[in-house]
């Protein structure tokens, strides 16, 4: 079972966090001299497989084995001692000091006490070292570009000269000529004999960077292969999960509804704040749905908040014809908006008022004095009518299940009928039948007249939505594709590729 | 919370304040009946409690209206210290129309109370600047002018000592019953009290309010005014500090005077929340906390007990409940 040639190895590693088995039996290999892809899907474990490796977590069984010695469980100072060192999906870096300061903090053999003229030499030397372009040693991390604040964290952890790097998404936050340079970095690194562990969701960048990798699904390891041996399309249908999915029952569609009719929602020249590529041109008729499909961190999570009113944006929004301005929810529900957010436990739902509460939150009944009765009774009803399971209206939003918090939701936002339904990830974190139950309802909504935008990051949601779809890779929205294409064109589009 | 919680805040609270007293070399067992006769044994007594009340029972309604909208105002000592100056300003340009005088404070307190809140409401909804941080510079701020005025503009000219001048005898709100120092400062206290919670609770606008102050973003993507809720609780909440100076003046002390409080402010956040950040709790344990401060000296004079010892026991009761509450850490 052993590798002895491994520079890290991981062994029947097993995590649960309490009643989510997060890792249940996963295997890591890595060489010596390679450039390591680890792909899986959202949730597959790669994040807490790595915060293994590292020593932040502690597994519930399993081993790591660094150059085949054992490391002791749960033992960060072991783990950078042995030469790991993980750079995290979101920097640690002190955005108010400078960048100078960021480096000699995260410097192990930094001395107690430095002067200035040290650490100022300490960025330029590893400049020249590393060959990444590190910004002047005086800035503040917070005002430099994301770009240039990944290159900081990089050079941090190298500082050490880790025998294994690895790095948890590293490029979501680059362009295009930022990715290069990284890569062109880590090349120059595992040629060395040092081997870098790559976490990336884009499968072009492992195709043209890596030399093997890994695929985790749920927790298990599912492919370990080197990259000459192995397609794009044999490892995007791996990660969408195989062919299974294609048989699977498609949607009912909903039926656009003929004569000309102002669009229920037309975006021009949109950019959300934190978005990075072109501004977004497009329109959802009246009566149909419209599905933005995207790994995480490309942006159409945010066209959705955007269009919400809830992420500040540029560019022009019109519902039915009436312009809201960007980043004004009330203007946005004045114009017959209504909105499912990403996280609905904290934009969606009120979790310590009741359900009854929560679904009258604007107007309850009652002018002055709510009419509690009244408020008991309509919400009772439509609790029932959306099939929310829970011990009456009188029950705290925050008790429910995932699963019926969102049908709770989708009770308040779909009645009274909306314009336009902006739907952020709506069944994340469901299980089928609720998913199931959810997407139902917004075809529904679609059928019944309103305009229906969907965010996803699951191409087989989009796919069942049976709605066109449009690609957004990087902030840039591909042509609408029929809900007839193939999981593996979507995927490839995801990953950033053309067919 | 549950009700054995309660029990055991109550009981950590008694047990702890009981090993305070045998450490000052007293009785418990006395002392705690010294300071139930100083606090409510006699009409005086129950008078006192409820004088000093008023204020705590108010700034407590302020915290409460501005918690929960998850405004965190820590300046109702500033606003409360505004309302009194207001108050002293006002009252007295009435000298022979004692309604036109108490009208005036009863107008003036409150107003002063926003306007003190109000620069604290704009930067933290314009520029971000935390409230907490805000207000309690501006409790300084307050202090100070209270200090600048009764040695100025509002100086008494022919007293001895920096006071401002006081509002005529028949202005004052006379007490309840003979003998006592209650006024009707207190019914109206309770009566604002008794709306608060109503609002709260039964009205669109409070379910506004709740869900602004627990889940902000939620609040704002569903259309509420967020905005204008949080910044009508920020100074509706200074409003009824600055009412709860007002009255300080208008029942007790009839000036203005340096140091004018000792803190009825932050006592009052104390208060709001011991009695878990709800208007009725808040208003009980204030009604505890006057009670307290009203039998201390009782306490010193029949058991030997340094009377500071009372003004320990509200802070170890919310270091209990806080504890109670708290539980272990995540993780």
């Amino acid at each position: 079972m052993s590798d002895p040639g491994a520079a890290l190895e991981l062994n029947g590693i097993r995590k649960a966090f309490g009643p989510v088995t997060a890792l249940d039996g996963a295997r890591l290999t890595i060489r010596p001299g390679e450039l390591h892809a680890l792909l899986g899907e959202n949730g597959a474990g790669k994040s807490t497989l790595v915060a293994i490796a590292a020593g932040l977590l502690r597994a519930d069984a399993g081993e790591v084995r660094r150059d085949g010695r054992l490391l002791p469980a749960a033992d960060a100072r072991a783990a950078r001692r042995a030469g790991i060192a993980l750079l995290p999906q979101h920097d640690l870096l002190v955005e108010a000091a400078t960048v100078a300061d960021n480096l000699a903090l995260l410097d192990p053999a930094a001395p107690l006490i430095e002067s200035a003229g040290a650490r100022r030499a300490r960025v330029l030397r590893l400049e020249g070292r590393l060959g990444l372009e590190l910004g002047p040693p005086g800035a503040r991390v917070g005002e430099l570009p994301v770009g240039v604040r990944q290159r900081i964290a990089v050079a941090a952890v190298l500082q050490s000269d880790p025998g294994v790097l690895v790095l948890d998404e590293p490029t979501a936050v680059l362009s295009p000529q930022e990715t290069s340079a990284l890569f062109r970095s880590l090349r120059a690194r595992v040629a060395t004999g040092r081997a870098v562990l790559l976490i990336t969701h884009r499968l072009a960048e492992v195709f043209e960077g890596a030399n093997r990798l890994t695929l985790l699904s749920r927790g298990r390891t599912l492919l370990e292969a080197e990259v000459s041996s192995t397609t794009p399309e044999a490892v995007g249908a791996l990660l969408l999960g195989g062919a299974e999915v294609s048989s699977r029952s498609r949607a009912l569609r909903p039926e656009p509804s003929d004569g000309e009719r102002l669009p229920a929602l037309a975006v021009e020249d949109l950019l959300p704040a934190g978005a990075t590529g072109p501004p977004a041109f497009f329109s959802v008729p009246a009566g149909t749905a419209l599905t933005l499909l995207a790994v995480d961190g490309n942006g159409a999570d945010l066209l959705g908040s955007a269009i919400a009113g809830v992420r500040p944006a540029r560019g022009r929004i019109r519902l039915a014809g009436r312009p809201v301005p960007p980043g004004d929810p009330r203007a946005f529900r004045a114009a017959g908006g209504a909105f499912i957010p990403a996280d609905r436990r904290a934009e969606g739902l009120v979790p310590g008022l009741s359900l009854a509460e929560n679904l009258f939150l604007r107007r309850p009944p009652g002018r002055f004095v709510i009419d509690r009765a009244a408020l008991a009774a309509a919400a009772d009803e439509r609790l029932r009518r959306f099939g929310v399971r829970a011990r009456g209206p009188g029950a705290e939003a925050g008790e429910l299940s995932g699963g019926n918090q969102q049908k709770l939701l989708l009770a308040r936002e779909l009645e009274p009928l909306p314009r336009l339904l902006v739907a952020v990830h709506p069944t994340r974190g469901l299980d089928l039948a609720s998913s199931s139950d959810v997407r139902a309802r917004l075809l529904d909504a679609a059928r019944a007249g309103a305009g229906v935008l969907v965010a996803t990051a699951d191409p087989e949601e989009a796919l069942e939505l049976g709605a066109p779809i449009r690609v957004v890779y990087r902030g840039a929205l591909s042509p609408p594709l029929a809900a007839t294409t193939t999981l593996a064109e979507l995927g490839l589009r995801m990953a950033g590729l053309e067919p | 919370m549950r009700p054995a919680a309660v029990a055991a805040v109550a009981a950590g609270t008694l047990a702890a304040a009981a090993l305070l007293v045998l450490a000052a070399g007293a009785s418990p067992a006395d002392a705690f009946v010294a300071l139930l006769r100083g606090a409510v044994g006699s009409s005086a007594a129950l008078g006192e409690t409820l004088a000093r009340s008023t204020g705590l029972v108010l700034t407590a309604l302020g915290a409460v209206v501005a918690f929960r909208a998850g405004v965190l105002n820590i300046g109702l000592e500033g606003q409360f210290l505004a309302g009194a100056a207001a108050a002293a300003a006002a009252g007295p340009l009435f000298p022979d129309a004692p309604l036109a005088a108490r009208a005036a404070v009863l107008l003036a307190a409150p107003l002063a109370g926003a306007l003190q809140a109000a620069p604290a409401a704009w930067l933290a909804e314009r520029r971000q600047v935390p409230a907490v941080l805000s207000t309690i510079l501006l409790n300084l701020v307050a202090a100070a002018g209270v200090t600048w005025l009764v040695r100025g503009p509002l100086r008494d000219p022919s007293g001895d000592y920096p006071q401002s001048r006081a509002l005529a005898d028949a202005a004052l709100l006379p007490p309840l019953a003979g003998g006592s120092r209650a006024t009707a400062a207190i019914l109206l206290a309770l009566l604002l009290a008794a709306a608060g919670a109503f609002l709260l609770a039964r009205t669109p606008l409070g379910l506004a309010l709740r869900a602004v102050g627990e889940a902000p973003r939620a609040a704002r993507a569903a259309g509420l005014p967020d905005v204008g809720l949080r910044v009508g609780a920020f100074l509706s909440s200074g409003a009824l500090a600055g009412l709860a100076g007002g009255l300080e003046v208008l029942a007790v002390t009839g000036r203005l005077y340096d140091p004018f409080t000792a803190g009825v402010g932050y006592t009052g956040i104390t208060a709001a929340l011991l009695g878990g950040m709800s208007t009725i709790g808040g208003a009980a344990s204030a009604l505890l906390f006057a009670a307290l401060g009203a039998g201390s000296s009782a306490l010193q004079r029949d058991a030997g007990v340094p009377s500071s010892l009372a003004s320990i026991v509200p802070a170890l009761a919310v270091l209990a409940l806080l504890l109670a509450r708290g539980g272990r850490r995540e993780r």
